[in-house]
């Protein structure tokens, strides 16, 4: 029998334990050739001529899936050959050479790698049409997708992998070499002194976390802080919260817990004490992965949240500045009656007025046009110009920005602003974003001339591209919700399509990351729970620790990366002026509600692997 | 007087329907309140897959098993364990101490899990303590302390609930002989002056000496018994040896 049998072998009667390990290659690559299939899709190069955005979101995100796989692999491959120790070590008992060992170790992880590029190029492959569809459906497009097998794709990613795959087996070759026999037989006695909690740091942590978030819930305009660090600032942001979230694990959590363990009147009932005694070491040993999965969930939240944001607001945002489905300067156009809700002609002059040093032009109106017009729009607080008052209105009004102007002068006389409205009445990019409106009797005053608009609403804005482009063709100055939408809608539904894949990847591979972990702590803990099984601990109550112990693992940096992202996603929802709050809350839901499943599952993986194991003898 | 553990025709048969190993084989016994019962037996003979019937970690194929006056063979998982937590106390050979917890908390686990109050449980962990003779280790380590010490940190965690019955399996097998005195000697204190109840399997005749009644088994079998009375221990281990020599097997090599 060759080598290359014995590690075929291996693996056919193994399956079960190596299906985990073959489950995340295949995984990685599924994900990694679908986006790929999706970069050098026809149909997505064919946009991508039109939106340069998107090839280079495209081309970065494949770039930050790659490393991400890499790693991700890696460390399957790492919890892989940790579990396969004994194995190894018994061949090497029985007096097999280790390079021997080491071959066979290669070439099965060579087999196993080739196995997982196949299934995952078939599967990906599938499931890239399914994605395409999406994809499409998200940017608004009708598209029937082609059943395109791009070679392309397929090339690319066996090159990524095969390299990944020699890699990893290189890893596997050299830990045959740095393995000793004894360690085999010490393996099981360590004997790690519980740790202490330093307020010090503990206190450190909250405080560099605060600074963190304070300096993020600054004002971008008016702070001084921006000012002096301006673009270092994201950068000392992030620092911060990542150290901050490093130190609360380190040693926050670990002195809460101490206090906790030491109040015996809650300690010493039921299992409490070993609940937390379980979690001392394994927060204190898990620091690293628990600040690393903590900031990968902030920044997948974020990125998520904003993408998810902007085009769950692309509505609102067209609703801002273009508050009609159509307007044009001039005549009226004939337009199916069934659909319209809404006609007006909108008459208007346009006046010079003087701002310190500058001119700007302003659309006046008068009161009754006003009023028709926002009372369309379901404004609630109509105000009345009175004699010598104007009101203004302002679509890009901004008070962090704007200069506040309190009086006008019109044909020599002055009039006070008595009330500013900054949001459109009309469409800004047919009219303008700035308009007075005046009394009925002053237009009548105002020599200027006087300029036609119509303002049409439809039903279905959203769908009225045929009608909108027959309408561009024909009319002046012509402005359309419509086609607004549709382009804002490309745009975001193609970032919100890399945002939520990258952001699934990055869930997936933080669940199973945790998953592995815990998975490797159930082995370690097997002789406890035995023990605990001996002295009469129902499997119920043995269960409910293992419950509060995963769950305190997955629920801190999930928590914390909820908190660091609410707090990005309010500073970044200030600085556009936009209200996230439903579409970060979705996304938060859908983020947890995941990861409640990845808890779900590695619950029962404990359970399994501490009773199956443990309760024969 | 009512015995405390009854054992009637309990056999053990391992394997499916092909392939059957009889491990226990028509065993009956008692056991009276206050007793010290050693069980001894070449490798193999059935001592382990006893001792784990009789402890609720393993069931019967067949027979009943009484403590007190519950028939423990026929009892559901849930109050099985509940059974193990209120009744019986376990002693290891490999002390199966939780390392993550100090050795004052692996004492007074049993009475957390049964709810008892912070005062009562500092009380009798303080008290059990003192009769082991490890009152100045309690917040230490297991990894800080000896194997013997280890093993006296057990058998007081075993103890501090008032089990109605001890099963000790092999508890000096990992020991030296300092060590396995201490701990046999402190055992036979509990009995003597607290009436405690303990079955201890070993085999080894020396330990074996510090009981006062005898269960010899072979291939799953109960072979006979024998009874201290009033001999003294050096006495009764020169008896043990006799009748280990007669029943043959391997346990001579071990002493």
């Amino acid at each position: 029998m060759t080598l290359f049998d014995l590690a075929l072998k291996n693996i056919r009667r193994n399956m079960k334990n190596y299906s985990l390990y073959i489950g995340s290659t295949i995984f990685s690559i599924i994900i990694y050739f679908t986006f790929v299939t999706l970069k050098y899709s026809e149909d997505i190069s064919a946009l991508a001529e039109t939106s340069k955005q998107i090839s280079g979101i495209m081309s970065a995100s494949a770039f930050v899936l790659m490393i991400f796989v890499a790693i991700f692999i890696a460390y399957s491959n790492s919890f892989f050959m940790k579990k396969r120790k004994k194995e190894v070590a018994l061949y090497s008992l029985l007096g097999v050479r280790k390079r021997s060992i080491g071959f066979m170790l290669f070439f099965e992880n060579m087999v196993i790698g080739l196995f997982s590029l196949v299934v995952g190029i078939g599967l990906g492959f599938l499931l890239s049409r399914v994605l395409l569809t999406i994809l499409m459906k998200l940017m608004g497009l009708d598209i029937v997708i082609g059943f395109a097998f791009s070679m392309n794709a397929v090339i690319n990613t066996l090159i990524v992998f095969f390299i990944i795959f020699l890699f990893t087996s290189i890893q596997g070759y050299r830990v045959i070499y740095q393995f000793k026999l004894i360690d085999l037989f010490h393996a099981e006695k360590k004997g790690e002194e519980l740790p202490k909690a330093r307020i010090i740091s503990a206190l450190l942590g909250v405080v560099s976390l605060a600074a963190a978030y304070w300096l993020a819930l600054q004002d971008l305009a008016t702070s001084s802080i921006w000012r002096m660090l301006s673009l270092t600032m994201p950068i000392v942001i992030i620092a911060l919260t990542v150290i901050g979230s490093a130190l609360l694990f380190s040693s926050m959590l670990v002195y809460v817990l101490s206090v906790m363990k030491k109040n015996k009147r809650w300690a010493w009932k039921g299992l409490n004490l070993m609940t937390s005694s379980q979690l001392l070491y394994r927060i204190k040993g898990n620091t690293k992965t628990l600040t690393i999965i903590a900031t990968l969930s902030a920044t997948t939240i974020t990125a998520g949240g904003a993408v998810f944001g902007i085009y769950y607001n692309a509505d609102e945002n067209i609703q801002a500045y273009t508050p009609y489905t159509f307007m044009w300067e001039g005549a009226p156009q004939e337009i199916n009656p069934n659909i319209v809700e809404y006609v007006e002609a909108v008459h208007s002059k346009t006046v010079l007025i003087e701002q310190g040093t500058y001119e700007r032009e302003y659309a006046v109106i008068n009161q009754s046009t006003f009023e028709k017009l926002a009372r369309n729009l379901d404004w609630s607080n109509i105000q009345v110009a009175q004699d010598g008052d104007v009101l203004m209105i302002d679509a890009f009004y901004d008070e962090r920005w704007s200069q506040k102007i309190d009086s006008v002068i019109i044909e020599g006389a002055e009039y006070t602003v008595a009330k500013l409205y900054d949001k459109a009445v009309f469409n800004t990019s047919t009219v303008g974003a700035s308009a007075l409106v005046v009394t009925d009797q002053l237009y009548s005053k105002i020599t200027a001339d006087e300029k036609t608009y119509q303002a049409v609403q439809v039903k279905d804005y959203k769908n009225q591209l045929a009608l909108s482009k027959k309408l561009a063709a024909k009319t002046e100055n012509f402005s359309s919700a419509t086609e607004d939408y549709r382009a804002s809608i490309e745009a975001s539904g193609a970032l919100l399509f890399v945002g939520s894949f990258l952001g699934l990847v990055f869930l997936v591979a933080t669940g199973s990351i945790i998953f592995f972990k815990m998975m490797t702590e159930a082995e370690e803990d097997k002789g406890k729970y035995t023990v605990l099984y001996k002295i009469g601990v129902s499997k119920r109550e043995m269960k409910r620790t293992i419950r509060s112990q995963v769950g305190m693992i997955f629920a801190l940096p999930l928590g914390l990366g909820l908190l660091h992202g609410a707090v990005a996603l309010t500073a970044f929802s200030n600085l556009l002026m936009m209200d996230l709050l439903m579409p970060v809350l979705i996304w938060m839901l859908a983020y947890t509600l995941i990861y409640t499943i990845y808890y779900f599952i590695t619950v029962r993986g404990f359970n399994k692997t501490v009773h199956l194991g443990g309760m024969e003898g | 007087m009512e015995p405390l553990l009854v054992v009637r025709n309990v056999e053990k048969i391992y394997g499916n329907s092909a392939n059957t190993f009889k491990a226990l084989e028509n065993i009956s016994f008692k056991i009276d309140h206050g007793e010290f019962v050693g069980v001894m037996g070449p490798s193999g003979a059935g001592k382990s897959t006893l001792l784990n019937v009789l402890a609720t970690i393993d069931s019967p194929t067949n027979g009943d098993i009484f403590i007190s006056n519950d028939n423990i063979a026929k009892m559901k998982e849930e109050a099985l364990s509940d059974f193990r937590r209120d009744h019986l106390g376990f002693i290891f050979q490999d002390y199966n101490l939780l390392d993550s917890l100090t050795v004052r908390e692996n004492i007074l686990l049993p009475l957390a899990i049964a709810k008892k109050p912070a005062a009562v449980i500092q009380a009798r962990v303080d008290t059990i303590a003192r009769t082991f003779g490890i009152s100045n280790l309690l917040d230490k380590y297991p990894y800080q302390i000896s194997g013997g010490q280890k093993q006296r940190t057990a058998a007081s965690r075993a103890l501090v609930s008032n089990p109605k019955l001890i099963f000790a399996d092999e508890p000096t097998g990992a020991l030296d002989s300092k060590s396995a005195t201490d701990l046999l000697e402190s055992l036979s204190k509990m009995n003597v002056e607290h009436e405690t109840t303990i079955m201890m399997v070993t085999h080894d005749a020396y330990a074996a000496s510090f009981c006062r009644r005898i269960l010899f088994i072979k291939d799953g079998q109960l072979l006979k018994e024998i009874f201290r009375g009033t001999k003294t221990r050096k006495e009764f281990f020169q008896m043990i040896l006799v009748e280990l020599a007669q029943l043959g097997g391997d346990v001579h090599d071990v002493i």
